[in-house]
């Protein structure tokens, strides 16, 4: 007879294909009132001898549907999961919502990288302010009034006193005078000089730097100066010094790099010359460090300084200086 | 300057070819920037440095090529025998500080004719238009031994006297006076400037440009050939004012060889005898002080510790010798005089560079330099915060979106107008820039709103869309009293944050977000919260650019730091931007008080281990009620429960009356001791409730 019932409750559960079907026939034979819930209570009117066969026979049954009711549920469950998720199909070819992300100046990316190199080798990073006095912009670093040297910079003024400064030089000054030797620092920032074209804006920026110890030598100056270039361009990169012209160093010199775009052999970049002016240098003139108030028997030094907009537009192939100043965003993203 | 090659081979022996001296000639200092073929010559273009006036002839490269293979040189032909020896003609210096030297030469009945053709050639390749062979001898002279010269019209020189002096010293008296130069234009010529004079009235300003009444015409016969030398400063003082630069003025600005003036006065002589002819008279040389050569000891090892070089004794000396220095040494130091021409050798270093220069920068070997480590001072170590503190800005906008962009530090005050910025805001004490290139950028900015602004524009207008840009970047801010810029006092330099924001209405498969200035009071508090800024309050901001009833002045302790807000409408029509629906928001924060605030000391704050239990309420007040008062209110309650607050709906509209809103909160309390029970924390959320109501005068929201 439960056999029967067994069959029958397959059959039944056969054909439920929803949760509250399978409920119903959980009722049906589960419930209180249910088919063998009724032969469990009717246990009782069987003999005690019989009672144990039946009883254990009722029980498998029981478990045996409690399974088969746990199973189908499982497998409704999924069913109606799996037709959810097929209706809940987007198409994955539209456009994500898309935030661009914001991009560095390609300016202050090149700027960073150069300060990035000197901090590591230990220079400090100084700043000074921007309008600045003559006498720091120019007499402090040997350029006194009426010099020639001063045709080499065309100056913005805002008093007879005041300038825009028009290198970032001024900055060694006010460096060495807060602090005392050995001093190592650079100083980034922009510059100003009146003059305006193809190949000058009358804003750029420069970075500066200044060494001052015990017994530095120009072999000191040209060992700093290559591990730079090489660091920042490559390894391997030719580095030529030349003899060069400022008031505020002496020897003063000029460093080329091998063209890196041409690799030396000569284009329109380095006009020919497979040469690429990078930085300008020299051992700070005695007279800048006596300016300052240092003892120039027993410390010496050297100064470089460097454009960044011109690093800046052979590392990234970009002909035009003004691109930098008009923030196009198409010009931004890129970096 | 322009070199021909053979013109500089008349005076050296020289071994290499063309492409070997151009690079001789930058190794040693003399950058050669190009190299111009000609059929049967090749000209050099030279950069000469401007501490160099020596080098700025073909004799002075000749020279520098003779110092570097140290071989001899040759002067060019200048002797010759005056054909008469009387002259009735005199030079009276009346400032001696000014012209330390003025000789001269007569010579009588010359030819005025066209220079020979090689002459002209030599000239034109070098930059000069043939004139007439007088004049073209003196230019002549002047590429080849590099000292200015000019000849007068003796017949048109009234009183047979030359007068050297300025019109202070000649006329006694204080004032501007008028001359007319050899260009035909007439200056007015400061009382400091030095002049040449005749018996009458000034004849040439001195090193700079020759007068049009005494000028060379074809109908000269008679001529006075002047060579002096003049004090630098004054030359490039006169030359500056009157904006008159000259190859002449070029040279004397930077210095002149005093010794050589006469020599290259008699090659003047020669040459015009030779060419046009006529008698040479006597000279006359006014020479009051004769010059000293400086005396300068050089220590041998000096040298080596400067360069990094190991020189012997012997090798330096050579150097010296070959630049023509005239050296005695003893074992340790040498006593140098250099020669006359070289008046850039003024000390010790001087004469290291030189030996750097011929040894050859290249040679000099590279070593890094021992450097004790840590020289990190306080000084440094405050620019270090500061400057990874405006990273982390930069990095959280970066972060955020936004396009980093760079301008010039300028503006005008139109720019200010624009924003409608009153007069007596302190935006508008600006620097002002004596020389601008353009009246656009006459001033400092004292704001980077209108740069960034002027970005949008100019993006805009090249059809690029959703913008977000900012800057960080010094404003300039004049703290004087009065409006007058005070001569000698610099500026206060601020670093500020600009950001700005532009929509415009498009056709897009997303929903908008949310309100502009909500979007841009994120990032602001972003920002803040990046500097773990917590005590910062936005109040109605009374900028003039701003829309009043979406904008915000932000104040930390009581400081203003910044602005925030939406940019009225009319100032985007007034932009030229036509777009649809255009909208700008923005703000800027002054970096400095940024960092003031911005907490360096963080302590760690122990956070609660046991369950959170969250209560929802919506309560409908008037629609004028703040957020901010709100939340005051309920951080005011006094319980230590309260965990965080946050408004999740806040509403006006239908169900809800008029000049109401309904503002929906979710209050989350945690103990940091123990499990809270549901019982108490309804206790305390109703009671909170009723305060807030009380306080609102609001009512639950049904």
């Amino acid at each position: 007879m439960l056999e029967e019932i067994k069959e029958k409750f397959s059959k039944d559960i056969a054909s439920i294909t929803s949760l509250s079907d399978l409920n119903d026939l959980r009722v049906k034979y589960l419930g209180k009132k249910g088919i063998i819930t009724s032969y469990l209570k009717s246990l009782s009117t069987v003999t005690p001898e019989e009672r144990p066969v039946l009883g254990k026979v009722l029980n498998e049954t029981k478990l045996y549907i409690e399974r088969a009711i746990l199973a189908k549920e499982n497998s409704i469950k999924e069913f109606e999961l799996s037709n959810k998720i097929k209706t809940e199909y987007i198409d994955i070819t539209v456009p994500g919502k898309f935030v661009a992300p914001g991009t560095e100046h390609p300016l202050n990316k090149i700027l960073n990288e150069v300060v990035d190199i000197f901090v590591k080798m230990g220079f400090n990073v100084e700043e000074g302010p921007e309008v600045e006095l003559d006498y720091f912009n120019f007499e402090a670093l040997n350029i006194p009034k009426d010099h020639p040297a001063r045709d080499m910079q065309d100056t913005f003024y805002i008093t007879d006193e005041i300038v825009l400064r028009t290198h970032t030089s001024p900055v060694q000054i006010r460096g060495m005078i807060k602090r005392k030797p050995p001093v190592r620092f650079i100083a980034p920032g922009k510059v100003y000089r009146c003059d305006a074209d193809i190949s000058h804006t009358p804003m750029f920026h420069q970075v500066e730097g200044l060494m001052i110890d015990e017994n530095i030598s120009f072999s000191n100056l040209k060992g700093i100066l290559i591990s730079f270039i090489h660091m920042m361009f490559g390894e391997g990169v030719p580095v030529r010094f030349r003899p060069s012209f400022f008031p505020f160093t002496e020897p003063s010199a000029e460093v080329d790099m091998g063209c890196i775009l041409c690799k030396g052999i000569g284009c329109r970049v380095c006009k020919q010359s497979g040469w690429l002016e990078i930085l300008g240098a020299g051992m700070v003139h005695p007279v800048v460090l006596e300016n300052v108030g240092y003892d120039t028997e027993r410390y010496n030094g050297f100064a470089f300084g460097m454009g960044i907009e011109r690093i800046a537009m052979l590392k990234y192939q970009i002909d035009d200086i003004r691109l930098f100043f008009e923030n196009d965003i198409r010009f931004l993203r890129q970096f | 300057m322009k070199v021909s090659f053979h013109w500089l081979k008349e005076f050296i022996h020289i071994p290499d070819d063309i492409e070997k001296i151009a690079q001789i000639l930058t190794e040693i200092g003399h950058e050669v920037e190009a190299v111009e073929r000609y059929e049967d010559d090749v000209v050099l273009e030279i950069n000469i440095t401007p501490n160099r006036p020596d080098c700025l002839s073909v004799f002075g490269i000749a020279r520098e090529l003779s110092a570097y293979y140290g071989v001899p040189i040759k002067f060019p032909e200048y002797n010759f025998t005056p054909d008469v020896i009387d002259l009735n003609f005199n030079v009276s210096i009346f400032d001696p500080d000014l012209c330390n030297r003025y000789a001269g030469r007569i010579v009588k009945n010359v030819k005025i004719s066209t220079s020979p053709e090689w002459m002209r050639q030599r000239l034109e390749k070098s930059g000069i238009r043939s004139i007439n062979n007088v004049v073209d001898v003196t230019n002549y002279v002047l590429l080849e031994l590099g000292h200015p010269l000019h000849a007068f019209d003796l017949n048109s020189l009234k009183g047979n006297m030359i007068r050297v002096g300025t019109p202070k010293t000649i006329l006694g008296r204080a004032g501007k006076i008028k001359t007319k130069t050899l260009d035909g234009v007439e200056r007015q010529v400061s009382d400091d400037a030095l002049l040449i004079w005749d018996s009458e009235e000034p004849i040439a300003i001195a090193g700079v440009m020759g007068g049009l009444n005494t000028e060379v015409t074809e109908n000269t016969k008679d001529i006075f050939i002047e060579s002096a030398h003049f004090n630098p400063i004054s030359i490039r003082r006169t030359s500056k004012n009157l904006g008159l630069k000259t190859e002449s003025s070029y040279r004397f600005e930077r210095g002149c060889d005093i010794k050589l003036l006469k020599k290259a006065l008699d090659r003047c002589a020669f040459l015009i005898k030779n060419i046009a002819g006529g008698q040479i008279f006597g000279k006359i040389d006014i020479y009051p002080k004769i010059f000293q050569p400086t005396e300068i000891n050089l220590r041998y090892e000096k040298v080596n510790t400067v360069l990094g070089l190991n020189l012997s004794k012997e090798d330096i000396d050579i150097y010296l010798k070959n630049l023509s220095f005239e050296v005695e040494s003893d074992d340790e130091r040498v006593k140098v005089r250099p020669p006359s021409y070289r008046n850039d050798i003024k000390r010790e270093i001087d004469i290291i560079e030189e030996i750097a220069r011929l040894y050859g920068y290249d040679k000099i070997p590279t070593n890094m330099p021992f450097a004790s480590i840590g020289i990190d001072d306080q000084v440094s170590r405050q620019l270090s915060l500061q400057n990874s503190f405006r990273e982390r800005i930069r990095n959280t906008l970066l972060n955020y979106g936004f396009n980093e962009t760079i301008n010039f530090s300028f503006m005008s005050h139109q720019d200010l107008d624009l924003l409608k910025i009153p007069q007596e805001d302190p935006r508008r004490k600006t620097v002002n820039i004596l020389n601008p290139l353009r009246v656009e950028d006459s001033c400092m900015r004292t704001t980077l709103i209108p740069s960034l602004l002027k970005n949008v524009i100019f993006n805009v207008s090249h059809g690029n869309r959703d913008l977000r840009f900012f800057e960080i970047s010094r404003i300039f801010l004049n703290e004087n009293s009065s409006k007058e810029q005070v001569k000698d006092r610099l500026p206060v330099e601020i670093v500020n944050v600009g950001v700005i924001n532009y929509k415009e209405k498009v056709k897009t498969l997303y929903k908008e977000e949310s309100h502009d200035f909500y979007l841009m009071k994120g990032v602001v508090e972003a920002l803040l919260n990046a500097c773990k800024i917590k005590d910062c309050v936005f109040v109605r901001t009374t900028e003039p650019f701003l829309h009043p009833g979406q904008s915000a002045d932000i104040y930390i302790s009581n400081s203003k730091i910044g602005f925030l807000g939406v940019l009225l409408p009319t100032i985007i029509n007034d932009c030229g931007i036509k777009t649809q629906k255009p909208s700008i928001s923005l703000f800027e924060l002054d970096l400095g008080k940024l960092f003031k605030y911005h907490t360096v000391d963080i302590r760690y704050r122990p956070f609660s281990k046991y369950p959170y239990i969250e209560r929802d309420t919506a309560i409908v007040v008037d629609s004028n009620l703040e957020a901010i008062t709100f939340q005051n209110l309920i951080k005011q309650y006094p319980t230590d429960l309260i965990e965080e607050i946050s408004l999740f709906d806040i509403y006006q509209g239908a169900n809800i009356p008029p000049n109401k809103k309904s503002v929906a909160f979710r209050i989350r309390y945690r103990a940091l001791d123990r499990t809270l029970k549901d019982e108490e924390v309804d206790t305390l959320h109703s009671q909170l409730v009723s305060f807030i109501l009380e306080k609102t005068k609001g009512q639950i929201r049904m």
